[in-house]
Formats: C-alpha cells, structure tokens, sequence
C-alpha cells in the first residue's frame, strides 16, 4: 500500500468527517436537550449552502461575510420553525414529531427546488482554488479551512455549553425539563436558543462545504442522512460520540471509496450503522439521559 | 374500518357491499383510457399504502425502508420474467416471498431498536437497497432500469391494459382490506394494537413484543413486493428510483393523510393523492410543496387523517339523535400512553 495515498486518503477522510461532525452536533443537540429528532435538520444545510451563495453572488459580499450572514439567517429561520411547528408540539407523541420534522423537511427542499431552481450551483471562494502542501499531504485551502473552522466551532460549543449560563440551563433542560422548569428556567427561551445553534451550525457546516461540491436544492436530503449515521453511531444525544464517529465514518468512507468502489461508498455508512447498532442498541457512547 | 367491531350489525356489510360495487362499476364509468390508468393508480397506491399501514398504523412505528421492499418485488418479478422467461403470474408469488424473506432479515435487525431509531434504521437499510440496485449493474442494469418487461396473464386473459389490472388490483385490495380486518378482530391483532399502546404493559402480559412486531413487519413487506411486482408488470419499464427517498415520502403522505390505523384510511389517502398528483401536473415542483404542507398540517391539525373527519362527524351525528355515540372518537390514532 503506498504510504502517500493513504495519508492523502485518511485527510481526506478527515475533512470530510469533521463536516459531518458539525452536522451532527446540531442533531444531537436538538435531540439530547429537547428530545426531537429533527429530519428537516439537513435543510438548514442545503439553505445554509445557498444563501452563502446567493449573498455573495447577488450582494457581492465576499465569501467569509457571506458564511457568516447565512449562518446568522438560518439561526433565524430555525427558531421560525421552532416556534411554528417544534414548540406547539411539544407535549405531543414523538411520532408526531417524527413526522411534522419529515414534513418540514419535504416542504424547505421541495420549496428550495421551487425558489433556487434544480440546477446545481457553484459557492464561489476565494480558498477553493488555492492548495496547501503538508508533508506528503495535498489539500486546497478551502477543505483546511473547513476542518480549522469546524475545530473552533466545535470549540466554542464545548464552551458554550459546559460554562456559560445558556450552556447550564440547556443541560439542567436535558436531564429533566420539568424540574429544570421548576426551578425557573425558561423552557422556551432554551427551545429557542438550542434550534438556534443547531441550524446555525448546520448552515455554518453548509457554508464550508459548499464550495467543495456542487450544491443542489436535494443535498439536505444528503446531510441529514450523514448527520443520523453519525448521532446513531454516536449515540443520540452525545455530542463526543459525534464528534469520534464523524471523523470514523469520515475516514472509513475515504478509504473504502479509495480501495473498494467508489460506487458502494455510500452504502459503507449505513453498512456501519447497522453493525454499530446491532452491537450496541443505543450508539457507541451512550449512558444515561444528558448532555455529555 | 373502526377497530372495534360492535355496533351496526345491519350497516355495516351493507354499506360495504355497496362500497365494492361501486368500486366494481367505476371502470365503466370512467369512460377513457387515461381515467382508467389513474384508478389502477389509485388501488396500487392504495395496496401499498395498506401494507405500510400495517407497521405505522397498527405497530406504531414509523418506516422509511417501505419503497424499498416495492423495489424488491418489482426487480424480483421483473428480472424472472425477462431474463428467465419466467411467466409473471409465477413472479408474483415469489415477489411476495422474496420481499418477505428481506423483510425479515431487516426486520429482525431493525426491529430491535424503536422510535426515531427504528426510523432511521431502516432508512439506510432502503438506501442500502437503493445503492446496490442502482450499481449491480449487470443484474438489475443500474440506472437504466429494466424494459420490456411483459404483461401478467392468467392463461388467455393478459393485464396488458388498464382495466383487468384494475380489477386484478381491487381484488388484492380487497383481500387485503379484508386481511387487515380479520387481523385487528384477532388475537394477534390485539397483541398489535396492545404493544403499540404500551410495549413495557404488552410484555408484562406475555405478549412477545419483538415477535410479534417482525410478524406485522414481515407481512407489511410481502404485500409491498407483491404491490411492485404488479406495478413492474403493469408499467413495463422499471427503474431504481422506484425505491427513492421520493416514493417513500408519497406513500407515508398517503396512509397519514388518510388516516393511520385504520383501513379505509389508506385507500382514501390514496384518491387524494393520486386526485391532486394528476389535478395539479401544471403546478409542477409546486405540487410536493403542497404534498408537504398537506402531511404537516394533517399532522399537526388533524392526526386521525381525513377519515376522522367522517367519524367525528358521525359522533356528532349521533348524539344528536339520542343514541350512544361509539366510545372510540378516534380510534386511538395517537400512540397512547407515553
């Protein structure tokens, strides 16, 4: 096996799974704290991917102010849907959550399809072109980029999390959301602010990838299937377990598309998923309800 | 059509005799050839929609992988009956079968987790069926997908076209109609319906939850394959996509819209569904957005589907008149206690 390859593979593989991994953080997010499993979560990518291109195409901001005002939108639009379809159900069955989510997803990319047009597009930046050496390593800018930006992201939610207020509230909120309410927080302040940085950081994740692809109104369908592997893998609701089986899933799939078919690639990551679960049941790094 | 059985001793068998009947002459007052293809449409959609039905409505979980196994009898009937010379009468026995025997090793894995696992799980078990359909080239020819293939027949009678398939359809719907029927009135209908209202009390009360979930499961998957098989014959040209995230959304839009749990739900769903596809052709990428917000606002407005509209109205109607109203409002179309 010749040594160049596999370390071009396995940063590949990296890169490609750190997306992942930004994903998957908002899935598990919204899973762990407000027990919804959001299929629309790949939509926030695909709109995330979009606007960035469409701010920058249209308004002629450049690439960074693009991500970033696309980020901020889509932050936007997921505490729309929170308050529109997530927080009225609240107390109902998780069937019918499954399903409202199903139907939002259906209806942003359908609806994308209709407003974006099916033809696919090219996120302009100004990284995508330029190529960095590491050792034997080739990468262009852009996919170092993704991988530096998704470290300090993921970064700043740890911190968030483990040290701000919003942090404690959210995780007072996963381990008990009746008690948390009693003792004064707000349940719909941690509602809103939790869809905000999950579709935030899935916008942020499409932003970054974007100029790597071709994006196309149907990629959210992508994502969010990416995005469940991973949480599934992970463990629903655990934000190390993303973090471990994204870069996994990220590094498997570079090599297996590497030395065993392309073709096939996609169906690797289910082919781990159903290994992983008939192993484990509930993901690699579950333990009891929380955010860990 | 309700779950329970008692009351209407007398209406009941007449009002759905009169249903078949009606459905019986509907050809014929179709009047043309494009009308006709939308009826057989409609009963397959409605065939399928039955058979998710029975893992949605009355196991209580939600599958993704159910196009998957349509694909399997439509690419098991129609590789036999092309490459093999296979008569199509035989495919569709053995569809069924093949599809079950699917259904089951999937099931057996997928069936140990539940909830959005469960969901999740066999969304890739579909997308795995997907991915190798769409690159085992050399036994399904990929993207390509299959042509040419022939009409079912039973000896001189062909179902080349639109109408004796429709009544080769109705026949199956009905069956199963029936078949869904005599199961909820059952023991092990009952074992169904108690482990999707509460697994944990289910069990407690000797009820094998995993079996009986992989039976309900296994038997949803046959009557999918035998639903493609027909579908395969019927069009003569398929191709990957018929297991697509596409067509799994269209048939939970059906059995949801119509009303999950129930049986006249699904069939009713399916009018709609066939009703708007074809009414709606001008709107284009417009008409899944409506699609969507149609599966959104039943859920969210009306989650016992359009039929619950007809019970609550009869309810209404009922009271009205001084007779007991039926106990069950809705028939338990939410998944009780949790």
């Amino acid at each position: 096996m010749d040594f160049t390859v596999f370390a071009q593979q396995i940063a590949n593989g990296l890169v490609n799974g750190m997306a992942y991994v930004l994903i998957a953080t908002g899935l598990t997010l919204v899973f762990g704290v407000l027990r919804i499993v959001n299929f629309a979560h790949g939509e926030f990518y695909m709109l995330g991917a979009y606007i960035t291109y469409f701010v920058g195409t249209l308004f002629g901001l450049d690439y960074i102010a693009a991500a970033a005002i696309s980020a901020v939108v889509v932050a936007g639009l997921g505490v729309a849907a929170n308050k529109l379809i997530f927080w009225p159900l609240r107390r109902d069955h998780e069937f019918t959550i499954l399903l409202s989510s199903l139907g939002l997803a259906l209806l942003i990319a359908n609806g994308g399809e209709l407003l974006f047009g099916a033809d696919p597009k090219y996120v302009e930046s100004p990284f995508a072109d330029e190529v960095l050496d590491i050792g034997t390593v080739t990468l262009t800018q852009q996919r170092v980029l993704v991988f530096a930006a998704a470290v300090v992201a993921l970064i700043a939610v740890y911190l968030f999390i483990r040290y701000s207020r919003f942090g404690k509230m959210m995780r007072a909120t996963a381990q008990n959301p009746d008690g948390a309410a009693l003792t004064g927080i707000n349940i719909g302040l941690v509602h809103t602010y939790t869809f905000a940085l999950a579709c935030g950081l899935a916008a942020l994740s499409g932003a970054l990838v974007g100029p790597t692809v071709m994006i196309f109104p149907t990629i959210g369908n992508w994502a969010v299937l990416k995005g469940f592997i991973v949480v599934i893998m992970g463990g629903l609701g655990s934000v190390t377990g993303a973090l471990f089986a994204g870069l996994l899933l990220g590094v498997i799939e570079s090599l297996g598309g590497g030395y065993i078919s392309l073709g096939f690639m996609e169906a690797i990551g289910y082919a781990m998923i159903i290994a992983v679960l008939l192993w484990r049941p509930n993901g690699l790094f579950s333990t009891a309800r929380g955010l860990r | 059509m309700n779950t329970n059985s008692h009351g209407q001793s007398l209406g009941q068998p007449l009002a759905i005799a009169g249903g078949v009947a009606a459905l019986a002459v509907l050809p014929f007052l179709a009047g043309n050839a494009y009308l006709e293809h939308l009826l057989v449409l409609w009963m397959l959609y409605a065939l399928l929609a039955l058979s998710l039905n029975i893992v949605i409505g009355y196991l209580g979980e939600l599958t993704f992988g159910h196009a998957a196994f349509v694909g399997v009898g439509a690419y098991t009937s129609a590789i036999l009956s092309t490459q093999l010379g296979l008569p199509p009468l035989l495919g569709l026995p053995l569809a069924g079968l093949v599809a079950a025997g699917f259904g089951l090793v999937i099931g057996y894995a997928a069936l140990r987790v539940v909830g959005p696992q469960f969901a999740i799980l066999t969304l890739g078990f579909g997308a795995i069926l997907f991915t190798i359909t769409n690159h085992w080239v050399d036994l399904t020819r990929g993207p390509m997908g299959i042509t040419d293939i022939p009409p079912m027949a039973i000896g001189p009678l062909a179902f080349d076209s639109a109408r004796p398939t429709y009544y080769l359809v109705l026949a199956l719907v009905l069956a199963t109609a029936y078949l869904c029927h005599a199961l909820v009135s059952s023991r092990t209908g009952r074992a169904f319906l108690a482990v999707r209202e509460n697994a944990p009390l289910a069990a407690s009360l000797g009820i094998n939850v995993f079996h009986t979930k992989l039976m309900g499961f296994v038997a949803a998957t046959a009557i999918a394959g035998i639903g493609g098989a027909i579908y395969a014959h019927y069009i003569r040209v398929i191709t990957p996509d018929i297991m697509g995230v596409h067509n799994v959304a269209a048939l939970i839009i059906v059995v949801i819209i119509g009303g999950r749990g129930t049986i006249l739900g699904p069939i009713l769903g399916a009018l709609v569904y066939i009703g708007l596809l074809e009414s709606l052709r001008v709107a284009g990428p417009l008409r899944m957005v409506i699609f969507a917000a149609l599966l959104t606002g039943t859920v969210v407005f009306l989650p016992g589907g359009l039929i619950s509209l007809w019970q609550r109205w009869r309810n209404a109607h009922k009271s009205e008149n001084n007779l007991p109203a039926t106990p069950t409002g809705l028939p338990s179309t939410e998944g009780g206690a949790k």
